[in-house]
């Protein structure tokens, strides 16, 4: 039957009593939670699966500067016990066709080198991911074998193996102190190459 | 675009949780427009495409702006009256 609330609320309404078995109404009795609104708060927020959706989560986690961006003291901070301005640097150059990622120490100054034809893939499997991944791990090992246990990365250049190299450095054992951007970006350039003809 | 190094653009890991600070770094380089110029400073761009663009991004930040102030207007909800036309 009907709820007591809804049949006072369709009484006022009509102005005048309404015979409640007049009504047929069978949604309202099977409905767990009768407010629309606090079912919906209820549910988990919708996750569409693509980069982007969670960008508000993001806003709110820049609003409140979770300790997440450099400042004055920021050469001198402890990660993982070393400060940051000693941390040896991983340089990655990602490119369309070709990942390269260079260990350095503080200074700059190259210790190991590794791209992905290094690495043994050859031609278009350069520029792919996995290859990317398969690079930053071997690397990764090979730097914690020569006693690099903490670094930060410095990446320049857009391509497919921006975010899985950076993936597999982590996977491969070492601690990751910050991301840096390096990218080349210039508001007046010299002219660059034609266009391609599509 | 030349900054001190490991101040610019640096986002530190917390948590070893890679993944968002690199959500985060690429979503600040994204509103800034950097990786944008980034991918267009590729290859030339044609005066008549950089004429053509440019125009579209007027007509698109006009559209936008009346569009905002229409939505606003539409959604106004705090009015001294709450019911104004009704007796």
């Amino acid at each position: 039957m009907l709820p007591p609330r809804l049949c006072f609320g369709i009484e006022r309404l009509c102005g005048f009593y309404v015979n409640k078995l007049f009504i047929t109404t069978t949604a309202v009795k099977f409905r767990e939670v009768e407010d629309r609104r606090l079912m919906l708060r209820s549910l988990p927020a919708p996750d569409e699966g693509t980069a982007g959706e969670k960008a508000v989560d993001i806003d709110s986690q820049l609003a409140q500067k979770a300790d997440l961006f450099p400042d004055i003291d920021t050469p001198t901070k402890l990660f993982y016990g070393i400060p940051f301005k000693d941390i040896p640097i991983c340089n990655i150059k990602v490119s369309p066709n070709n990942t390269i990622l260079c260990l350095t120490d503080a200074k700059g100054v190259p210790k190991l080198l590794r791209s992905c034809g290094v690495e043994g893939f050859k031609h278009t499997k350069k520029g792919t991911n996995i290859a990317a991944q398969a690079t930053a791990i071997s690397i990764g090992l090979q730097a914690l074998e020569q006693g690099y246990k903490t670094i930060r990365v410095r990446v320049r250049g857009l391509g497919p193996g921006r975010m899985s190299s950076i993936k597999g450095l982590q996977m491969s054992g070492l601690n990751i102190a910050s991301i840096t951007d390096n990218t080349r970006v210039s508001w007046d350039p010299p002219r660059p190459r034609k266009a391609k003809k599509l | 675009m030349r900054h001190v190094a490991f101040i610019a653009r640096t986002v530190f890991v917390q948590n070893n949780d890679v993944e968002s600070a690199c959500k985060v770094l690429n979503r600040i380089l994204g509103k800034e427009g950097i990786l944008e110029q980034y991918r267009r400073t590729r290859y030339y761009e044609k005066p008549f495409q950089f004429r053509r663009r440019i125009n579209f991004e007027r007509c698109k930040a006009i559209y936008n702006e009346d569009m905002e102030r229409k939505i606003k207007f539409v959604l106004r909800k705090n009015r001294l009256d709450p019911y104004p036309g009704c007796l």
